[in-house]
């Protein structure tokens, strides 16, 4: 509806501005760029989600041809249900430790790696490969890792480590962060070295005269200097975290009971397994409304960024 | 130009500090044991015969190099068939996105209207909107258009999904693309289209490098949108062919691990010999935007 | 030189990686060579030179085949392929395998939205959620009549029959014939009895059970066991009474009882249950670190597999009362979409899965189940068979799809394994784990 207003609003625009013809037809070729995408977008993502928040408001089971309206009961409910909340609960401590550990680990790395040590192209590699690998397939190899690779090393040294992280709710976080910053540190870090190797030289030498020691240079000089390769990780980060679900399938289920569950995990298992279609859509609704917000802060720290910048 | 720096302050990194470089050096090759680690682990599963999987502890060598679990499977996979698949989709999809993505990208960037500026926002939320949860209108709009089941409905879906965070990265991006030189073009009486692919296009190539490389990974690897789009057995892409054999051979999982390695293989090896492109491309436009 | 040992290391990797990716392909040649020995194309080309003259008349029909899955019945399409092949080589089936637990109902839904495939194979609970929205369509009788009556019960909805029960599995405790043997335990009938052995194993340093927490599944699965046996044995209607507000967990004693020996099993158990996997699980059973599994026929193929001459048998998991059934599932269950447009060529394959008795037999030994079919025994050697026949013999035999139907396994008796699960941790108290089994009501029925 927004869309339609502002296009009539540019047609009045351009009715009022037919004097100056050139601008006019350089905005309609802008537009003509713009429109392929912006319609196979619309069609692809936006109408589902419209079409979503249609079902969020019935009490559709996903099957049947009648879909109840039910008004906003969705949406009441989902207030009252702990199992909604505790994944909401999970998917941002997942999020929160995900973004930190990667980013501090790979900054880590890129920063080791960057230190002029040895063979850096071989350990350059053996960090990026897991990220070749789907998550669907980490999961599975992390289950494996957890519950047999790891306890036979307990056997063979005569240790005790507990290395059944997915085994328990106070570790299965634990566990999937392991899992999920081994397959993406290696990609992060490239970022971060490629960043690092671009920053000027002359800098460090500068800070040096000035006296700054190393721990003081890094923060001072390498920490500003990366800022676009820092917001393009902790986006990425981010929003990858908030949508986890692909690991989760191969390795916990969500589990142990329902220690694991991430929100579209639960809102998955909801409107599909648990027949209860509407009610999932306004889950997802829910969560889509959230991002939002959430895209809305970002977008407006970086846009402040690209100002000091 | 990377090069070039690396150069510059190589001789600052000469310090006499070589026990500090030792110690990374020992710390960062632990750590490479620690990432190889579940890597080695599959490939020796991978030879592992269902009996030794069970008496045998995990960490035991197979008793021979047995292919056995290869040959199925490479059967159970359909290799040839899901792996062209797999890299037809992705393939087609990065190519139009990059196009689509740069166009809109920099439409957006040029053109001050208030339209373009909620073309932005409209197109950023949608890195935000989580396709996973919204599988089943998503599947009804695909039969509605009759693009389930076909080639160009899986691509059409990539590119739907993905054309919000190129927007995104390529916006930003643009920036660093000197006004100048299309005035300049305009001047000389260039349509927008021309000025775009004269002028802009050629500058964009290390964002598109960028932007291509990520793409290419999360449509490789996507598993969901797949599963919903393609049931045709020769439509099938890898990820839901292993997929499947994972949940058919959960009791054999020996299989499984080989159809792992299979499938991890021939990705590997195009990353490790373009190597030096692929590390280029990936990071070129990140660092810049 | 590092460039040097880079590009060495690059080398060998590429080597290796082209080894490996040669020697598959070959042996892939191989395979496909010893495959077509025991069947695919000979078969085919047999076929074509055989019938060709009666069916060369009908056109070539392709049919969609959605099947869901269970562990053990991967790998049955090649056998139903082969036998089609040679009966009715105008027939393709185009199969899609999905895991039954997880994808197949996403799978009904999307298609429900926009056209059934022509043949669908889940349980027989699914008949009972599918039916009454009218896209099934009847299986005919000619087919039916090849089954065993029993085989009819819970898959008739309003007096039409929507599945074609194909195998059936039986659930219930396997013990270690050899171990009971050593120690003089005898086959528990009552919560004492099995209390005893508990201790006894316990005191010999036996884990008692073996289990897999780690799947929900699994927990699940006995639950409905252990409902079987204490709440539907003595009120068939339970789980329709509790949608009437009667019953509820929080206040029914059976089926808290039945809740209850989760906890037991949970504290006789290996101490990793929650890491543990079936395969793992399973091992651990055979190679006697283990006395006893709640689990079902779904086990033996792992059991056999790991060990052929492992000798088990199976009882049903004492109740309260002391007259537990063995349980049965009718598993394999075939369905057919009441708007396909080939009804004739999906009548052919149904008459091919009733008919052929040697792909019956082959499909039954593979997957190491029972059948339902008239005059159909599998030939897999079962160490069970003779505890099977015993509670067969004295009726104490008891279909858990009557549980399965009043409480659906997906949103109900999945989400409360899950609750189980947390209970079991720790994680929860009994009284909210009760309490969110009640608040799930809605969710219990599929309609």
């Amino acid at each position: 509806m927004q869309v339609s207003s502002l296009f009539t609003g540019k047609d009045v625009c351009i009715m009022k501005k037919r004097a100056c013809s050139m601008e006019t037809r350089m905005a309609r070729q802008y537009l003509c760029l713009v429109l392929p995408g912006f319609i196979i977008f619309t069609i692809g993502l936006i109408i589902p989600l419209l079409l979503a928040f249609r079902y969020s408001l019935t009490s559709w089971d996903g099957m049947t041809v009648e879909k109840t309206f039910v008004g906003l009961k969705n949406y009441i409910e989902l207030f009252k249900d702990s199992d909604f909340r505790n994944a909401w609960w999970f998917t941002v401590k997942f999020t929160v430790g995900n973004t930190i550990i990667q980013n501090v680990v790979a900054l880590l790395f890129a920063v080791a790696l960057d230190s002029g040590i040895k063979a850096q192209k071989l350990y350059r590699t053996v960090f990026f490969i897991p990220c070749l690998i789907s998550a669907v397939i980490v999961g599975f190899i992390w289950l494996k890792m957890f519950s047999n690779v790891l306890p036979a090393i307990n056997d063979l040294l005569g240790t005790n480590f507990n290395f059944l992280l997915f085994g328990e709710k106070s570790t299965v976080l634990r566990g999937l962060l392991i899992a999920n910053n081994w397959q993406w540190i290696g990609y992060w870090m490239l970022i971060y070295l490629a960043g690092l190797q671009s920053v000027p030289a002359e800098l460090y030498e500068a800070a040096k005269i000035d006296g700054a020691g190393t721990i003081k240079r890094f923060f001072n000089v390498t920490i500003p200097m990366l800022a676009p390769s820092i917001t393009i990780c902790v986006v990425g980060i981010t929003t990858g975290s908030l949508k986890v679900y692909d690991l989760l399938v191969s390795s916990t289920k969500g589990g142990p009971g329902r220690a694991s569950t991430s929100i579209i995990y639960q809102t998955y298992t909801t409107a599909i397994n648990g027949r209860q279609y509407g009610y999932g859509c306004a889950m997802s609704v829910t969560l889509v409304v959230v991002l939002l917000l959430v895209a809305l802060v970002q977008v407006k720290s970086l846009k402040s960024r690209e100002v000091q910048a | 130009m990377i090069v070039e720096n690396k150069k510059l302050y190589a001789p600052r990194r000469r310090w006499p500090r070589m026990n500090a470089t030792a110690g990374i050096q020992i710390v960062m090759t632990l750590m490479a044991l620690l990432f190889i680690a579940p890597l080695l682990m599959i490939i020796n599963y991978s030879f592992k015969t269902k009996k030794e999987l069970y008496l045998n502890s995990p960490l035991s060598l197979p008793n021979s190099l047995n292919f056995q679990n290869y040959i199925n499977a490479y059967k159970k996979l359909d290799l040839t068939t899901t792996f062209t698949n797999t890299f037809f989709y992705t393939a087609v999809s990065v190519v139009i996105l990059a196009l689509l993505c740069g166009t809109t990208a920099w439409a957006i960037a040029r053109c001050k209207k208030k339209f373009f500026k909620f073309c932005y926002i409209y197109f950023v939320v949608g890195i935000l909107i989580p396709y996973q949860a919204l599988f089943l209108p998503i599947y009804t709009i695909g039969y509605k258009m009759h693009l389930t089941n076909t080639r160009f409905g899986i691509i059409f879906m990539y590119i739907a999904t993905g054309v919000s965070f190129g927007v995104f990265l390529l916006t930003s991006f643009m920036s660093t693309v000197p006004l100048e030189l299309e005035e300049a073009a305009r001047i000389d009486g260039c349509s927008v289209f021309r000025t775009y692919f004269l002028i802009v296009l050629p500058l964009l190539k290390p964002a598109m490098a960028t932007l291509i490389i990520m793409q290419a990974f999360q449509i490789w690897n996507d598993y969901l949108l797949a599963s919903l789009y393609v049931s045709k057995k020769e439509l099938k892409t890898l990820t839901v062919a292993i997929q499947s054999l994972f949940s058919a051979q959960s009791s054999d999982y020996t299989t499984a691990m080989a159809a792992i390695v299979i499938s991890v293989l021939p990705i590997a090896i195009l990353f490790l010999s373009l190597q030096k492109y692929f590390i280029k491309g990936m990071t070129v436009g990140a660092v810049k935007g | 030189m590092k460039k040097k040992v880079v590009s060495v290391l690059l080398a060998a990797v590429m080597v290796m990686g082209m080894a490996a990716g040669c020697g598959s392909g070959d042996s892939g040649d191989t395979a496909a060579d010893t495959q077509n020995d025991n069947g695919a194309e000979s078969s085919e080309s047999d076929a074509d030179g055989e019938s060709a003259g009666d069916t060369s008349s009908s056109e070539k029909v392709t049919l969609s085949v959605l099947a869901g899955q269970s562990t053990t019945d991967a790998g049955i399409e090649e056998f139903i392929d082969e036998a089609l092949a040679e009966q009715y080589p105008e027939i393709t089936l185009e199969w899609e395998c999905v895991d039954w637990g997880n994808d197949f109902q996403p799978k009904m839904q999307q298609y429900m939205q926009s056209g059934l495939p022509d043949i669908m194979i889940g349980k027989a609970q699914d008949v009972a959620t599918y039916a009454p929205k009218g896209v099934l369509a009847e299986i005919d009788s000619t087919y039916l009549d090849r089954g065993l009556d029993a085989a009819r019960e819970n898959v008739t909805v309003d007096g039409k029959t929507y599945g074609l029960v194909y195998n059936a599995l039986y659930q219930g405790v396997y013990y270690n014939k050899q171990m009971f043997k050593d120690n003089g335990w005898e086959v528990p009938e009552t919560q004492e009895d099995l209390q005893k052995i508990i201790d006894d194993c316990n005191a010999k340093g036996i884990t008692p059970f073996a289990s897999h927490m780690v799947d929900t599944w699994s927990i699940g699965n006995v639950t409905m066991q252990f409902m079987m046996n204490d709440v539907f044995n003595k009120d068939a209607e339970w789980g329709d009474k509790f949608r009437n507000g009667e019953v509820s967990f929080s206040d029914s004693k059976e089926a808290q009882t039945a809740y209850q020996y989760n906890k037991l099993i949970y504290d006789n158990t290996f101490p990793e249950t929650f890491s543990t996997e079936q395969t793992d699980c399973d091992a651990k059973m055979v190679q006697g670190e283990a006395a006893m599994k709640v689990s079902g026929s779904w086990s033996i193929q792992n059991f056999l597999d790991i060990d052929e001459n492992f000798e088990f048998g199976i009882f049903p998991f004492p109740n309260q009362t002391g007259d537990s059934k063995l349980i049965f599932e009718p598993n394999i269950t075939i369905m057919t979409s009441a708007q396909s447009e080939h009804q004739d060529a999906i009548n052919k394959v149904l008459d091919v899965l009733t008919g052929n008795k040697d792909l019956a037999v082959q499909i039954l030994d593979y997957t190491k189940t029972a059948s339902m079919l008239k005059d159909v025994t599998p030939t897999f050697t079962n160490p069970s068979q003779e505890d099977i026949d015993k509670y067969a013999a004295d009726g104490r035999i008891v279909d858990v799809t009557l549980g399965n139907n009043q409480l659906v396994w997906g949103g109900f008796q999945e989400e409360n394994a899950k609750d189980i699960a947390a209970w079991l941790q720790g994680d929860e108290t009994f009284e909210d784990c009760l309490k969110a089994s009640d608040d799930r009501v809605e969710a219990s029925s599929a309609n």
